[in-house]
């Protein structure tokens, strides 16, 4: 059995640095979630909770805060892709006919999380695989890409401002700067690896977010005189071997997952890069982002950094990416992140999202990667 | 004190103090792994333990703004060098690297080296790292 599938209902907890329980955070975004799309509790029939750093069961526990009606939990984890995959184990609960409204709710606390892991960690002797932190891999990959292609840290500073000035109209991101941020602001900030500097960095902090997936027959019901979102693909890929594979450790991955699994997004679908409204990626810093326009076909090789001079990314551009600050200044608590650019995706394509509105969006493509070795994708396309 | 892997599995230390890299070599693809595989990840076919080439080639760097493993302290000029280094068999190595800021240009020829991390007893445990090649 395989039925179309539509996004009915989305909502948010604001991410921040200092947020309140996670217990909380989820029940605000359940509800809001619900009062998105019309429904109550009980009629939800499967629900899945993506969450990092939570305790055994912590999100059936939360889930009683919502109601006690025997619909089935699952927990699901991918890194920073637990969100998105919660999103799609929903989308397949529908697609494959187990139930007719699902949910997905993803939230963390990254501070809180890290800082536990950091004590854990520090109580025994330090392993191997701890040796290289996250911020390194991301600027290896800089570092290469300015050796291969000429790319200068005024590149990486641009696309981070970008994504800084998309944030200045979203109520819900972490960082929300009164005034225009200009890439001297980015390179001005302290360095956290070489060449990215903190404001280069995705913001973490806690939130969530959620969203509802039904049939097309509840999605009509639903309406209530908006326009459809389907969902046309939903993709999901781990690693293949590529040369120059690195296994040890958490890994940016090889950037050809990410090339496959768009492809495989984009014959799914049916639908093209010239056919991409608006895109939201994992940019947990700059790097990320200029290496996606390009391995996703918004340009040739080698190419992104024209595009981010052209300001091709930016709202108002040809092809908008991260349109609500993305990891960089939506911020990116863990479980939440996929599941927010869900929430971004659907309002732009409702025609909801006010200043920060791509005009005309049709087709909106998000993505998301966990710890380099898993990529999800999915398509949402306006109907109606 | 005696110089010893901070684990085991990833590294042996030669009776000269050279230390070397463990990785797996796959007879059916021809590949190399590091650290090893429990069979090869192209054919999933069995693998054999071997010692890695200990010189390779810096493939990238950065020059990350904290403490390194098992310090709780910053080095003087701020942080600890990381890189990726590509063997002649073709594995690529990610690895801390020996240095400060301004040390490294991609292409260098650089040379494994033990990385002193924590003393127990009078044992000194060591991780790895690589070093340029003057």
């Amino acid at each position: 059995m395989s039925r179309d599938v539509y996004v009915a209902g989305v909502g948010m907890h604001p991410f921040m640095r200092n947020a309140p329980s996670c217990r909380d955070m989820y029940f605000t975004a359940a509800m809001e979630t619900m009062k998105d799309a019309g429904i109550k509790f009980q009629d939800v029939g499967a629900l899945y909770n993506g969450y990092i750093g939570g305790e055994m069961m912590e999100g059936v526990s939360f889930a009683k805060d919502l109601g006690l009606t025997n619909v089935p939990i699952v927990h699901v984890e991918n890194a920073s892709a637990t969100g998105s995959c919660a999103f799609r184990e929903a989308v397949n609960a529908v697609k494959g006919g187990e139930c007719d409204i699902a949910m997905a709710v993803g939230y963390d606390d990254m501070i809180k999380f890290t800082r536990s892991k950091a004590i854990s960690a520090m109580a025994g002797p330090p392993k191997i695989e701890q040796t290289i932190l996250p911020a390194a891999f991301f600027a290896m990959w800089a570092t290469r890409r300015m050796h291969e292609a000429g790319t200068t840290v005024e590149t990486f500073a641009k696309i981070a401002a970008k994504n800084w000035n998309h944030a200045r109209h979203n109520k819900y991101a972490q960082r929300q700067s009164k005034n225009i941020v200009t890439p001297e602001e980015i390179l001005a900030a302290n360095e956290v690896s070489y060449p990215h500097t903190t404001k280069m960095a995705c913001a973490a902090g806690g939130g969530a977010a959620g969203a509802v997936v039904v049939s097309k027959e509840i999605a009509k019901k639903l309406a209530n005189g908006r326009p459809l979102v389907k969902v046309t693909g939903s993709q999901a890929k781990s690693e293949h071997y590529t040369d120059g594979h690195v296994f040890l450790g958490a890994v940016i991955g090889p950037e050809d997952l990410t090339r496959v699994t768009t492809q495989a997004l984009y014959e799914e679908s049916g639908i093209g890069p010239d056919d991409v409204d608006l895109v939201h990626v994992h940019d947990a810093f700059p790097i990320e982002e200029l290496m996606y326009y390009e391995l996703m076909g918004f340009c040739g090789e080698g190419e992104g950094d024209r595009m981010v001079a052209d300001g091709e990314t930016s709202i108002g551009g040809r092809i908008p990416f991260s349109t609500d600050g993305g990891l960089t200044a939506r911020g990116h608590p863990g479980g939440p992140t996929g599941l927010a650019q869900v929430w971004d995706a659907v309002t732009q394509l409702r025609g909801e999202s006010d200043k920060r509105q791509v005009e005309g969006a049709q087709n909106a493509m998000v993505h998301m990667m966990g710890a380099g070795s898993i990529c999800i994708m999915h398509m949402l396309q306006k109907e109606g | 004190m005696i110089n010893t892997p901070l684990e085991e599995g990833y590294f042996t230390i030669r009776d000269d103090g050279q230390p070397v890299l463990i990785g797996s070599y796959s007879p059916s693809s021809g590949n190399t792994y590091y650290p090893t595989r429990k069979l090869c990840p192209v054919t999933s076919e069995p693998v054999e333990t071997i010692e890695l080439p200990i010189e390779g080639e810096l493939y990238s760097w950065t020059f990350v703004r904290m403490a390194s493993i098992g310090s709780q302290e910053k080095k003087a000029g701020g942080g600890h060098g990381v890189g990726q280094v590509d063997l002649p068999c073709g594995t690529r190595i990610q690895t801390a690297i020996a240095g400060e800021l301004g040390d490294w240009e991609i292409g260098m020829k650089m040379k494994l080296a033990l990385l002193p991390v924590k003393q127990d007893g009078d044992k000194q445990l060591c991780s790895y790292q690589f070093e340029p090649i003057k």
